[in-house]
């Protein structure tokens, strides 16, 4: 009996152990009165010099290039894309000017995932191109994640649309 | 009987020990440890908006259990309604908005009146009103001797989309009572705070040909470039001493995560994969990182050391794990587990740690994502999305609660703390 009642109050002192509060300071020591010490207001800048006010510019393909499109979560080149490429190949050879490739996403992924997948859209169109001889130092490549989505409706269609890569020339 | 007695009390002993990480067990300890509180609010003109971000602040603490009733009465005596003499303290407080901002606080023992703090707080702009009652439910807090909560008086940043190729970067306190954009024009994204004492922050400009870093202080608007890349850049992480950043950066076209020292400039490159590896964090006092990688067909958390060599798996759950935070040897990460490519998303948020396997939600239900730990680790932010309408959530991981704030900006980009 005398051991039961050892044990039992063993436990409740292990359960009841960590449950102690600290004393709150009643001394006062801080009950004075005096400004508070909040930063004082933030600066608000505009960087409204980026491109012009038509969202145009960067929703497709110009330049005679076409947009190539891509599967959910995919950064391969499907076969149905294959007379776009050759097209934007033909294109590309025509001309020396440096190539724009932009790698574009629809709007399911998130922060850095996102980005880092339209830059292997844009990566697999520069490989591409690069393959049929084209010099690499011609072309860059930028990601523009969800940014730049040129449907917003809620359809499968619209989404189809944004999982892009846009090719122009640059300026 | 004796024997009896032997296997209940090893039975005993095994459960308290299988279900000693069960967060329901922990709840009701904890229900225990916070301090009942009330406020009475002694204003010449009640607003409630003051109360209820006094009474986030008290919530999300975790150290109080405060009453939800909106007291009004006498900021200046010392007496305590016999309504309140059931809890254990009582904030007596006045919020005039009059010309500036002013708030005066008094923490008084509800038992017998006796007054353990007074303080009052100015600004003179009325916009910054939230952070006067964070700091101050912060003061109090401290002189009750309880673990810091300064992270209430933190700004949260955030870039949000504002039309196709454009976007803003916005600061807001932790509650989005205060609202402000701090850079429009443009497409500027991924805000990462530079320093502890959120002076400056990084982001990503699009403005040139390239993705490039700048660094900009918010306060007197300086703006130095930092870095530029082919393909992205991004701050993901700052080191706590503020010298060093993990970049994702793709200078051959390839997404992978590099250290800049910033004093040296010198890059290191620490991740080295053909697929995708990005949101690289610090983890273990900076001696390793762990990052969001496909390198197993699908996104999820991986770590390896700063150095170099090995990269191993840290999460064994789910098949879609695309963003991530760390706090010391803390991940949590978000997990998308609707089966449908388009349509309603599920994304929950679970917590995990460097040091084990094992794994336990944080979020059930909606969109969760963006997950922000605070400064201390103890507390978690996120962006959660219930059919149209968006919201702030907080979970307080030591005392389990949760808390939402309206959400009505437009499509998040990113989100620091």
């Amino acid at each position: 009996m005398t051991h039961k009642l050892l044990i039992t109050t063993a436990i409740v002192s292990l359960i009841l152990g960590g449950c102690a509060q600290p004393a709150p300071d009643l001394d006062g020591k801080n009950n004075i009165s005096d400004a508070n010490h909040i930063e004082g207001e933030t600066v608000s800048i505009d960087e409204n010099t980026f491109g012009s006010d038509s969202a145009g510019n960067y929703n497709s393909s110009s330049d005679g290039f076409k947009s190539i499109y891509f599967g959910f979560a995919d950064y391969s080149i499907s076969s149905n894309m294959e007379n776009n490429m050759n097209h934007n190949i033909e294109v590309a050879n025509a001309g020396a000017s440096k190539i724009k490739i932009e790698g574009n996403c629809d709007e399911f992924g998130t922060d850095e995932y996102n980005y880092a997948l339209g830059l292997k859209r844009a990566k697999a169109v520069k490989d591409s191109i690069a393959a049929q001889g084209i010099d690499t130092s011609r072309m860059v490549m930028v990601s523009f994640g969800e940014s730049n989505a040129v449907c917003t409706e809620p359809s499968d269609s619209c989404y189809d649309r944004n999982r892009r890569v846009d090719i122009r020339l640059m300026k | 009987m004796r024997h009896l007695f032997v296997v209940l009390l090893s039975m005993t002993f095994f459960t308290l020990n299988l279900f000693g990480v069960d967060a329901t067990l922990k709840i009701e300890k904890d229900v225990e440890q916070r301090a009942r509180i009330a406020l009475m609010d002694g204003s010449s003109e009640q607003s409630s908006k003051v109360f209820d971000i006094l009474l986030s602040d008290l919530k999300i603490s975790g150290h109080f259990l405060p009453d939800t009733t909106h007291h009004i009465g006498d900021l200046s005596s010392n007496y305590i309604i016999p309504a309140l003499k059931s809890q254990e303290y009582v904030i007596k407080y006045a919020m005039e908005q009059q010309s500036g901002t002013k708030l005066l606080v008094r923490l008084l023992k509800a038992s017998d009146g006796t007054q353990i703090f007074k303080k009052s707080y100015a600004i003179p702009t009325k916009a910054k009103m939230p952070f006067l009652i964070h700091k101050a439910i912060s003061d109090i807090n401290n002189v009750l001797k309880y673990p810091s909560i300064s992270w209430i008086n933190r700004y949260v940043a955030y870039a949000v989309y504002t039309t196709p190729g454009r976007s803003e970067i916005r600061v807001a306190d932790y509650t989005f009572n205060y609202k402000k954009t701090i850079i429009k024009g443009g497409l500027n994204l991924f805000p990462k705070w530079a320093d502890s004492r959120q002076r400056s922050l990084y982001y990503t400009s699009y403005k040139g040909t390239l993705p490039t870093l700048y660094k900009l202080n918010i306060y007197n608007g300086t703006k130095t470039k930092i870095a530029s890349s082919e393909g992205m850049l991004v701050c993901s992480d700052v080191s706590k001493n503020g010298s060093k950043l993990l970049l994702t950066m793709a200078p051959e076209g390839q997404a992978d995560i590099y250290e800049l020292d910033l004093a040296s400039k010198a890059k290191r490159r620490v991740t080295d994969f053909k697929g995708i590896d990005v949101n690289g964090r610090y983890v273990d006092d900076e001696s390793r990182i762990i990052f969001i990688s496909n390198r197993l067909g699908y996104a999820n958390v991986f770590k390896k050391s700063i150095q170099g060599g090995a990269t191993s798996q840290v999460v064994y759950h789910g098949r879609n794990n695309n963003a991530c935070d760390a706090h010391g040897d803390k991940i949590v990460y978000s997990s998308r587990e609707s089966n449908n490519a388009f349509g309603d998303n599920t994304f929950n948020l679970y917590l995990a740690s460097t040091g084990s396997s094992d794994t336990r939600p944080i979020t059930t239900t909606g969109s969760n994502q963006f997950p922000r730990f605070s400064t201390d680790g103890s507390v978690i932010l996120f962006l959660k999305q219930s059919g149209r309408s968006s919201s702030i959530g907080y979970t307080n991981l030591t005392s389990h609660q949760s808390l939402l704030f309206p959400f009505n900006d437009r499509k998040v980009q990113s989100i620091d703390w």
